[in-house]
């Protein structure tokens, strides 16, 4: 009996062997069915529609509240729709804002508004307290004119920051061109339109557009349907019955023939391409899914085909990818983009307008269907986790008008599409011959072989514009006279600063110079000496902050109280730049050159190399205006600008009494000059 | 007679529990030793294949520190039956997603996939207990992969290399000291027959815990398990040492110099009890009321209403065999160092002689409520921390009743727990300050 058994288990432990074969990959199982439950649904009498979507897995709750109100624009007060919405949630007519934040922090909730929209989540048990905190907020909101205020700063700080952002600038510029300046979508906020702005235009615009006709309060989470209806009712009763202004907008209309909008950007380091065309697509259209599809093979993420060939294969670019939108209310658009290096730009173009053609001439493989589809289900599927999808499908089947089953039969639909449907869909929707490619970059590096740019054996034109979009004259290559020579440049700049004899004359600096950096003022003592020494210490509010000391041969610095020997690069530029005037030994030193002619905050300037550091000398005037030096921060390049002003007689040598000092990352430091003694002040002990 | 009332006592228990959710799970051992916890929920069609192995950083031998680490990588080469190359392509063909990361004790891997995908989840992380491939070509490969990861995370990221520091001083003989990457010289040494024996010793099923979480049949799935991960032979038991600190009796200082930063920062660095303490629950409590939110005491002192830091946290970086207790702080507007210490030595003096409100303390649990009820909001989530819980706490029910634990601790305790570990005399100062080098000003 015993040795029965022991056969049996035997057999069986061979059979369960037998039943895999681990030398092959396991095939899927049938697709998984999913469970998308009907959120229940009410309207308040003032229009607002609210969605419920029971889930007691977990005790908490989300609510947020969208208003979907057709497309506006804000013309000469952009900006207004971000402070009105960087303005509510602080409080409310009933609740000061510090007592309001105590209490959202007491539950362990959090709360975010927008110009038509508010979000609040957290603890069930806290359920209705958090929906009557958020829709006091909203609906109450005290808008005073020191937050105002506040809130203004903040936003044209922003601005100010961004300024010199290439991809600000393309960001604004690509919306701009593919819609026009005056619509919706292509409008954008400057520095004089928030200047517009008031605090009676918030009040009016939260008046206009803040109301329920097109509003919806998503509700999710450990809640009854009952109560919530009862709380909806009880706090947005009171919201005034009211609709938004209705304005048409004529439709954008696609750039007639292929071109290159190229906008310069002196200071950028990379281009930043887009080619883009407007799509008229919704969702609920029968190409929508094969559209999808199309741009996930062609740019959607990195196994797609831009990744693989700027990326993977050329190395043009950190990432290349492409997203095409729909919607019911307007316009969307197909774009693809990459930043680039500078040197490679025109050919990243080429690469670009090249695999939307193969995209849309031939037909994709069998295998980049199948794992496009992959990638479609896995991302629906891993989304149904989150009971807020559940919400937000329901929300787009209503803003968008989709079929009730439209979510329900999703991955039907996703897997049913051929590769026949996903080439017409292609040629629809990614338009080659209507495309426009913008670039935003160096136009001096990257004019001239963009302008040799062929497609379909035609040269594509190039138009230039300015970082608003407006249409500009091409920056003009500006030749360097027969006669101007590095010799020249520098020797003029000698010679305007006092002439080679005087600054010969001096055998050491001091200076000292003044500054504020957050709020706090530096001062900076300087001393340089004939022979190549340098001495300069920071201080702030009477202490040292740092301090560096160059002999001429060896160097050290002091920082927060531990001393650190300079070496490597440091130390090189140290014994480059001690002198009181380096340019004079300049001259000699080999490597340096003369580059070319470019724009100095509207002001030509001759450039001169050495090394990473660029020398500006203003043609007119012979002055050196500016010191940009590039470094590697991260694998990315770092520029460091100093901008030389406002010169001044010492002693028959003219020294720049205004300095400008940009990190690179966002921090701008003037220093202003208030002290400068030739020959006194320094001695051999200051070097030591 | 007595029996009967069981059942009433355990009612009322859970009567009282009811607030939170339950996360259901069943837990059993192969016969090679291999854990498996089984969690089932229905919720979406997705689910999700982890294995957690009992090996980190601690375990390594200090000659050849980064080992753990970069198993983590090797382990994506290939197996016998899975080529050089394809582990990721095999993922994203099947629509899924996988990572992977390492830790000071112990080294977690998983894959999500949509359900019908449950089989090949199970398939490749067994061929990765079972035969993963350890060649040259693939230490080669790995060992450039790690050093570029090493630049990128903490070489070349500002504030990168603060746990390298701190660690490497608030730990003198515990394997804690060196930093989870490892030296990259010890790898460059490394040969081939120490990852195989690494491998041997760590990566087999009595090491090890399967969690598989989601939309599966309870019993469909066993099968699978067994069939998958039944045949992989049982390793040798690992026997592991004990490292025990000598306790700190008087401030240590130490400085470090990042050259991607240009604001300093200070770190104060106190060594704490395990993670399985009662007592780092209340360090963690001691955090939230020092730093978690805007109207916590030292964010609202120092960055909203002092303006003397830029950015302030305290956290117990809670570890298996010890912790430690971090409050750090970028100064604004240059600010002094010692200042910024001095402001924090007030707060915790503060919280070390003054029992918190009641308002405060109620604060705090709904704090630790609502982080217990979103930790459990993902099926991956989930997964890590049935994990976690039986691998290092040896308690998989923690994952319903921590809460329970942050939920019994008193003012009293959290007043006494800062008593006892956070004073002066048991910390580290750092310094972490801006490298000037490389400057060409």
């Amino acid at each position: 009996m015993k040795k029965f058994i022991f056969t049996l288990f035997f057999i069986c432990a061979i059979a369960t062997q037998a039943q895999i074969d681990r030398s092959r990959q396991p095939q899927p199982g049938p697709a998984p069915e999913i469970y998308l439950g009907t959120p229940n649904t009410f309207e308040l009498e003032n229009g607002l529609k609210v969605i419920v979507v029971e889930n007691h897995k977990l005790p908490r709750v989300s609510y947020t509240l969208a208003i979907d109100n057709p497309p506006f624009t804000e013309g000469t007060k952009a900006g207004v729709s971000s402070l009105t919405g960087s303005m509510l949630g602080k409080g409310s007519i009933h609740l000061d804002k510090d007592t309001f934040n105590e209490e959202v922090d007491y539950m362990g909730a959090s709360m975010v508004f927008g110009s038509g929209s508010a979000h609040a989540s957290g603890l069930a048990k806290y359920a209705e307290r958090i929906l009557q905190l958020m829709a006091d907020a909203a609906l109450y909101p005290d808008f005073k004119e020191d937050e105002f205020r506040k809130e203004k700063d903040l936003l044209l700080e922003g601005l100010k920051a961004d300024e010199k952002s290439v991809t600000a600038t393309a960001q604004r510029v690509e919306a701009a061109l593919a819609y026009g300046k005056g619509s919706p979508q292509g409008e954008f906020i400057t520095k004089e339109t928030v200047n517009n702005v008031s605090l009676q235009d918030i009040k009016n615009f939260y008046g206009n557009y803040f109301v329920p006709e097109n509003a919806y309060l998503v509700v999710v989470g450990d809640v009854k349907f009952a109560d919530i209806r009862r709380q909806a009712e009880k706090y947005f009763k009171a919201w005034k019955k009211s609709a938004p202004p209705v304005v048409v907008f004529p439709d954008p209309s696609d750039a007639q023939y292929t071109q290159i909008n190229l906008v310069n950007m002196p200071n950028a380091v990379q281009s930043e391409i887009a080619v883009e065309n407007l799509v008229n697509l919704k969702m609920s259209d029968p190409d929508y899914f094969p559209a999808m599809l199309a741009n996930k093979i062609l740019g959607g993420g990195a196994e797609a085909r831009l990744f693989l060939n700027l990326r993977e294969d050329k190395g043009y670019t950190y990432g290349a990818y492409s997203r095409i939108g729909a919607d019911i209310k307007t316009t969307s658009r197909f774009r693809a983009s990459a930043s680039v290096r500078n040197e490679v730009t025109d050919s990243a173009v080429v690469a670009f307008l090249s695999e939307i053609d193969r995209i849309t001439t031939e037909k994709v493989s069998t295998q980049e269907l199948v794992v496009a589809k992959a990638d479609y289900v896995g991302n629906f599927v891993m989304a149904l986790e989150e009971p807020e999808t559940i919400a937000r499908y329901a929300l787009l089947t209503e803003t968008q008008k989709l079929p009730e089953d439209f979510y329900q039969t999703y991955l039907e639909k996703i897997n049913a599409v051929t590769g026949d449907q996903v080439l017409v869909a292609a040629k629809k929707y990614f338009k080659g011959n209507n495309a426009r490619i913008v670039v935003t970059g160096k136009a001096g590096d990257i004019a001239k072989n963009l302008e040799k740019v062929e497609y379909k054996g035609k040269k594509v034109p190039v138009f230039y514009f300015d970082k608003y979009a407006n249409p500009a004259k091409k920056p003009e290559e500006k030749a360097i006279a027969a006669d101007v020579t590095l010799k020249s440049v520098l020797d003029k700049y000698i010679q305007v600063i006092g002439g080679e004899e005087k600054l010969h004359s001096v055998k050491s600096i001091f200076s000292k110079a003044t500054g504020a950096i957050q709020g706090m003022t530096l001062e900076i003592v300087a001393k340089n000496t004939a022979d190549g020494k340098v001495v300069s210490e920071t201080f702030m509010m009477g202490t040292t902050l740092s301090k560096q000391v160059f002999n001429g041969e060896t160097g050290y610095m002091v920082q927060q109280g531990q001393r650190k020997e300079m070496e490597g690069e440091m130390l090189t530029s140290a014994k480059e730049n001690a002198y009181p005037f380096p340019e004079l030994k300049l001259r000699n030193k080999e490597g340096v050159t003369l580059e070319g002619i470019e724009e100095v905050d509207g002001r030509d300037a001759y450039v001169v190399k050495n090394g990473k550091t660029r020398l500006y000398f203003d043609i007119g005037s012979g002055l050196k205006i500016s010191r940009v030096s590039t470094t590697e921060i991260k694998g990315q390049p770092l520029t460091q600008t100093f901008k030389f002003g406002d010169y001044r007689d010492v002693e028959g040598v003219k020294i720049p009494f205004k300095t400008t000092f940009d990190t690179g990352t966002g921090m701008q430091m003037e220093l202003t000059t208030t002290e400068v003694k030739f020959n006194e002040g320094v001695t051999d002990a200051d070097f030591e | 007679m007595k029996k009967r009332f069981l059942p009433i006592v355990l009612l009322l228990t859970s009567l009282f529990t009811a607030t939170a959710q339950q996360v259901a799970f069943e837990e059993y051992d192969l016969d090679n030793g291999l854990h498996v916890i089984l969690h089932r929920d229905n919720t979406a069609p997705l689910v999700t294949t982890a294995v957690m192995y009992h090996v980190g950083s601690k375990d390594e031998n200090p000659e050849r520190t980064g080992f753990a680490h970069f198993f983590e990588h090797l382990l994506f080469e290939g197996t016998e039956n899975i080529d050089r190359g394809q582990w990721f392509k095999i993922v994203t063909a099947n629509g899924g997603r996988n990572n992977a990361n390492t830790t000071q004790d112990r080294t977690y891997y998983y894959e999500v996939f949509p359900s019908n995908n449950l089989e090949l989840g199970l398939w490749m992380e067994s061929e990765r207990m079972l035969h993963p491939v350890i060649n040259q070509i693939g230490v080669d490969t790995q060992n450039e992969v790690v050093k570029e990861e090493k630049r990128m995370r903490m070489d070349n990221q500002p504030y990168g290399q603060f746990a390298t520091a701190l660690f490497a001083n608030l730990f003198e003989k515990h394997p804690y000291r060196w930093p989870i990457i490892g030296a990259m010289e010890h790898l460059d040494a490394a040969t081939l027959d120490e990852f195989l024996a690494f491998n041997e010793k760590f990566y087999v099923p009595n090491n090890a815990v399967l969690v598989v979480a989601g939309d599966i049949e309870t019993d469909k799935t066993k099968k699978m398990i067994e069939d998958y991960f039944g045949p992989i032979p049982r390793g040798k038991d690992i026997t592991r040492k004990s490292f025990m600190e000598s306790p700190l009796t008087e401030t240590k200082k130490a400085r470090f110099e990042d050259p991607n930063i240009q604001i300093p920062a200070i770190l104060t660095a106190y060594r704490t009890p395990s993670m399985k303490e009662r007592e780092a629950y209340a360090l963690d409590m001691v955090s939230s009321i020092l730093s978690d939110g805007k109207s916590s005491r030292l964010y609202k002192k120092l960055v909203d209403e002092k303006k003397k830091a830029m950015e302030i946290g305290a956290f117990n970086y809670s570890l298996e065999d010890y912790g430690a207790y971090i409050i750090y702080a970028l100064p604004l507007g240059g600010t002094p160092l010692d200042d910024l210490v001095a402001e924090i030595d007030e707060e915790v003096g503060r919280l070390q002689n003054e029992l918190i409100s009641e308002r405060d303390y109620e604060k705090l649990q709904n704090q630790f409520e609502n982080k217990f009820v979103n930790a459990n909001s993902s099926i991956e989530g989930i997964a890590n921390s049935l994990a976690r819980y039986y691998m290092l706490y040896g308690n998989t029910r923690l994952i319903n009743e921590e809460i329970d634990i942050y939920r019994s601790i008193t003012r009293e305790e959290i007043r006494d727990v800062a008593k006892k570990y956070l004073n002066p005399n048991q910390r580290l100062l750092l310094e972490y300050v801006p490298r000037e080098d490389g400057d060409n000003r």
